[in-house]
């Protein structure tokens, strides 16, 4: 297969939901996990006669992610109806924007491993409610309408983006602006946080775009990732097999690592689009606007930017720290109790995520809690215990989630710092390797290393380092 | 006058089977419904006219708050059929 020769070409379409309490058009609950059906009312089950009212706490929301994502907003914009068939959408059509959404062209940036930043567009972002969930039995469709209703942020990207690990990191940057500035509690298992993915291929140096396929609700960073990768795969062997593209909405199967064909796909005409007679035009006042351009929580790039000038970070390094709202707070708790920003950043990212990422659990759920991890550091820059010790205490503390101080008390790991105490194991290693002393002696003074290493051994790694080298160094000299 | 195909695909739409009487019928008076709303067409020239009822300056938003739904068991009790608390449909294939 010649890959090489073809570049993919991906835009992705998210769903966000957005931190209401209720839902888009009525008052009931936007809540995820109730029982089936507790959450409806004539309007999101679609009975004659129910009008919608905007949530006007939606609304905001909606104009938080237009500005968070350098977004055109239009002070007018129009609701439409969508209008298709199936159960879970109760009244025939889902509440929409189309012609006119209410915010176009904006953009993100994001990093890529090359350490180069990519400038992804975003087409439009547009408010529509969610559809209810049905689940397929074999005696009928049982229908959940609790989430009929839920306000969204559908955010269509352009067609940036060209590989697997570009559009995941766009899916990623959206995810930790839409979580920081509160839009989007960010949930991709409870469906919270949704992505499709639209790609087509075609050979590098022409402008023409391929066929496209659609894959559909992905739900999780690296499903996108490796789905993409398939199906760039896929459909470059199709093409050097002499098979045409066909037009379709294919899911991905995390079990067998393969994208399978859903539906033909739907063209948009079949949506009959209409502007919806139940709603006014939606009209943002200047002054509202205003007010919610004043009230925007800090952005990832700017707690970034925070950091680097506070804690002398590096461009890296603050990115790492700012990829999540939770690691950013975790951090800065950090930081407030050991007051070493370098040293905080360090043992969050080297040891901490580390290991976290080895047992697959988010910083919330760290065993270590953010004052427990300063109160370390801080005991190795009092001098209490070596950076090495440290360590060891460090994997004590993540496995038992105990106090670094009650870890150093029960197991001896303090430092030894006491000249005299040191004097006895160094005399002893001394005494041990005439050899090595004849040779340091006869002028090989890199031997220093090997006797400061021995003694090491000996105290089990608790020597105060410098002042152990200092008197390994007094002794062999004397 | 509409053709057979598109008869055929507003009847997909719908997740309607149409007899053959039926799609001759559906053709004819599809046509006219057609018909007639290019006769609106030329009468509705204002394209703003489906807002035209809502007062400009009328509140249209509503306070975030989540307030149950009062009469929950009649609305339930309206369901043709009810299991698990769900509301209980003939079994839907996916369509291809």
């Amino acid at each position: 297969m010649s890959l090489e020769k073809y570049e993919a070409v991906i835009g992705l379409e998210v769903h966000a939901q957005l931190m209401t309490a209720s839902k888009m058009f009525c008052r009931c609950p936007n809540q995820y996990g109730s029982s089936p059906n507790t959450n409806v009312c004539p309007v999101c089950t679609g009975q004659p006669g129910a009008l919608p009212v905007i949530n006007k706490k939606a609304m905001e929301l909606g104009v938080r992610a237009a500005i968070a994502l350098n977004c055109e907003i239009h002070p007018e914009s129009v609701f439409a109806r969508k209008n298709y068939f199936y159960p879970d959408l109760p009244k025939g059509y889902q509440i929409s924007q189309y012609e006119k959404p209410f915010c176009t062209q904006g953009y993100v940036v994001v990093q890529l491993k090359t350490g180069e930043e990519k400038r992804i567009g975003i087409t439009r972002i547009h408010f529509e409610e969610d559809a209810g969930k049905s689940n397929h039995e074999a005696y009928g469709t049982l229908v959940n309408l609790n989430r009929a209703g839920v306000p969204l942020c559908e955010i269509v990207s352009e067609p940036d983006m060209r590989t697997a690990h570009e559009a995941g990191q766009y899916l990623r940057a959206l995810h930790s602006i839409l979580r920081y500035a509160d839009i989007c509690d960010g949930n991709m298992e409870e469906g919270n946080f949704r992505c499709d993915a639209n790609i087509s291929v075609r050979p590098i140096g022409t402008e023409k775009f391929g066929t496209k396929v659609e894959l559909k609700n992905i739900n999780s960073f690296k499903f996108v990732e490796k789905a993409i990768e398939y199906e760039v795969q896929r459909q470059v062997f199709a093409i050097e097999n002499g098979e045409k593209i066909i037009q379709q909405t294919r899911s991905w199967n995390s079990a067998k690592n393969v994208t399978e064909v859903m539906r033909e796909k739907e063209q948009a005409h079949d949506y009959r689009y209409f502007p919806e007679p139940d709603l006014p035009k939606l009209v943002f006042s200047s002054s509202w606007l205003d007010k919610i351009k004043k009230e925007m929580p800090e952005l990832p790039q700017q707690t970034s930017a925070r950091f680097k000038a506070a804690f002398d970070l590096s461009d890296y390094d603050a990115s790492v720290l700012t990829s999540s709202k939770e690691l950013a707070k975790y951090f800065e708790s950090v930081v407030s109790h050991s007051k070493n920003g370098k040293a905080s950043a360090n043992w969050v990212m080297n040891e901490l995520l580390g290991r976290l990422n080895a047992v697959g659990k988010e910083i919330d759920l760290s065993p270590v809690s953010s004052t427990q991890l300063a109160e370390l550091i801080a005991k190795i820059d009092s001098g209490e215990i070596s950076g090495k010790i440290a360590k060891t205490v460090f994997e004590e503390m993540f496995a038992t989630s105990k106090d670094a101080s009650s870890i150093i008390k029960d197991k001896g790991l303090v430092q030894i710092s006491d000249p005299a105490a040191l004097e006895n194991v160094i005399r002893k290693v001394i005494e041990s390797n005439p050899s090595q002393l004849a040779e340091y002696k006869a002028g090989k003074v890199k031997l220093l290393g090997f006797f400061v290493g021995q003694a090491m051994k000996e105290t089990k790694g608790q020597a105060n380092p410098a002042l152990l080298n200092e008197l390994v160094k007094k002794f062999l000299d004397s | 006058m509409l053709s057979r195909e598109e008869v055929l695909k507003i009847a997909k739409l719908a997740r309607l089977t149409l007899t053959e009487d039926e799609i001759g019928f559906y053709q004819k008076q599809l046509t006219r419904v057609l018909d007639h709303i290019q006769d609106l067409n030329q009468v509705l020239t204002n394209k703003e006219a489906f807002v035209q009822h809502v007062p400009v300056d009328a509140e249209p938003f509503r306070e975030d708050v989540a307030v149950p739904f009062a009469n929950h068991d009649g609305l339930m009790k309206n369901a043709p059929a009810v299991e698990n608390n769900c509301f209980l449909l003939p079994a839907i294939m996916e369509q291809n």
